[in-house]
């Protein structure tokens, strides 16, 4: 069978490789840091929530939708800011609480935006019957 | 480090298995028997997380990103909103975990609290009943997604790519200050008063937040609640009806809708058919 040729081939190719990242520590380092997060994986999570919300305002056609990835986008900043206000209050400056200002102003905007934005949502859908996206097109020419 | 010499076996491989060249580093063992002390001293940096608040940096961390991902893929806008829901709230312990409890208890509060109860109300306003059938596609056409996805992914390896070489900048730029304060910050939360259940401590990071509001931070306060009014008047100004609008402006209704102006209201300018 070519499935048991082909595991006899790569076991031995895979061991070995493994081997090779265990003597050299880079499996044991990797783990490491998987066992102690630090700045960088909070804000490797945050940008990977603000290219999925960059991904759904692209992508999707139902205006709510849009918004609420917005919503997943403001949120992706927010977490960066708490997570540099934290690195900075390790770095000894105690009142470094300017990320979490930043937070609770991008918060106030975001809920006003999420107002105003579903007012015109009510709107549209008064006048236009559709909260399609690609078939409100009253300003294309 | 010097709880698990005695231990033989398991021990003995984890211990090989984190000997890398230039740091020794607590591995495993120590989730469950080193002192949390002794793990803090091991490292240098601070703003590194530890046993239980690393497993659940990475519980929130996973659900905020598969809800996320299950915001933008679902096909009923409802579904949408309770993913969007689990993923706020997943942020917000990451918050928590960032020692930002005020933050955490705002973002429950306003968001799930205010904004999503707003989207669910509006949901339910306007039609999703053709989405949920499956006769609408959910998404733009094969050529707007692929070449979105391509932007997306570019800007992916962007961010990663940053991310990387500037937090090892920035970490190295700070070693000295992050090595000395990680002493100084862990004898300062042995000073703060346990909570009530003595597994915690009382933080001071509300009055910290809310003392620095007002002192540095008044004047765009002032402007936020100035904003909120504007958005207060703006969607109820946006949300009324034709009937609404023309009884406001003391217009008859019948003037509006007669022969001569036959057509709807967008957004105040009458729009012929």
């Amino acid at each position: 069978m070519i499935t048991d040729q082909l595991i006899g081939f790569a076991f031995p190719f895979l061991s070995f490789l493994l081997q090779e990242t265990v003597a050299k520590g880079r499996l044991a380092s990797a783990w490491d840091k998987v066992q102690h997060p630090d700045l960088s994986k909070f804000l490797v999570i945050g940008a990977l929530l603000f290219i999925i919300g960059v991904a759904g305002v692209l992508t999707r056609r139902n205006i709510i939708v849009i918004f609420m990835s917005i919503e997943l986008i403001l949120n992706a900043a927010n977490l960066n800011f708490i997570a540099f206000s934290n690195y900075l209050q390790s770095t000894g400056r105690a009142n470094a609480v300017a990320g979490q200002l930043f937070a609770i102003f991008v918060i106030v905007v975001a809920a006003a935006e999420a107002a105003i934005g579903l007012g015109i949502v009510i709107a549209l859908y008064r006048n236009k019957e559709t909260i399609w996206v690609d078939e409100i097109d009253i300003l294309k020419w | 480090m010097v709880d698990f010499r005695g231990e033989v076996g398991l021990n003995q491989f984890w211990m090989r298995l984190s000997n890398s060249k230039n740091n020794v580093t607590v591995t495993y063992y120590s989730f469950f028997k080193a002192k949390r002390q002794s793990a803090i001293d091991n490292r240098q940096s601070a703003m590194t997380l530890h046993g239980w608040e690393a497993i659940f940096f990475w519980v929130f961390a996973l659900a905020a990103i598969l809800a996320g991902l299950l915001t933008v893929m679902a096909r009923n806008a409802v579904h949408s909103a309770l993913f969007l829901i689990s993923s706020l709230v997943s942020v917000a312990a990451l918050f928590i975990i960032l020692r930002a409890e005020f933050i955490a208890g705002v973002q429950i509060l306003v968001y799930v609290g205010g904004v999503m109860v707003l989207f669910l109300f509006v949901i339910m306003l306007v039609n999703v009943g053709a989405e949920e059938r499956g006769r609408e596609e959910i998404f733009n056409g094969t050529r707007q997604v692929a070449a979105s996805l391509v932007f997306c992914f570019l800007l992916a390896l962007g961010l990663l790519a940053a991310i990387g070489t500037g937090v090892d900048a920035m970490q190295k730029r700070d070693a000295v200050a992050l090595g000395q304060s990680t002493v100084q910050r862990n004898a300062d939360e042995e000073k703060l008063p346990a909570g009530a259940t003595g597994t915690s401590r009382i933080t001071k990071q509300a009055e910290v937040v809310g003392g620095s509001l007002y002192r540095y931070a008044s004047l765009p306060f002032e402007i936020a609640s100035v904003l909120l009014l504007v958005a207060i008047i703006g969607s109820v100004m946006l949300a009324r009806t034709l009937k609404q609008e023309a009884s406001a402006d003391d217009v008859a209704p019948e003037d509006l809708s007669g022969p001569g102006v036959e057509g709807t209201i967008v957004m105040g300018v009458i729009e012929n058919p």
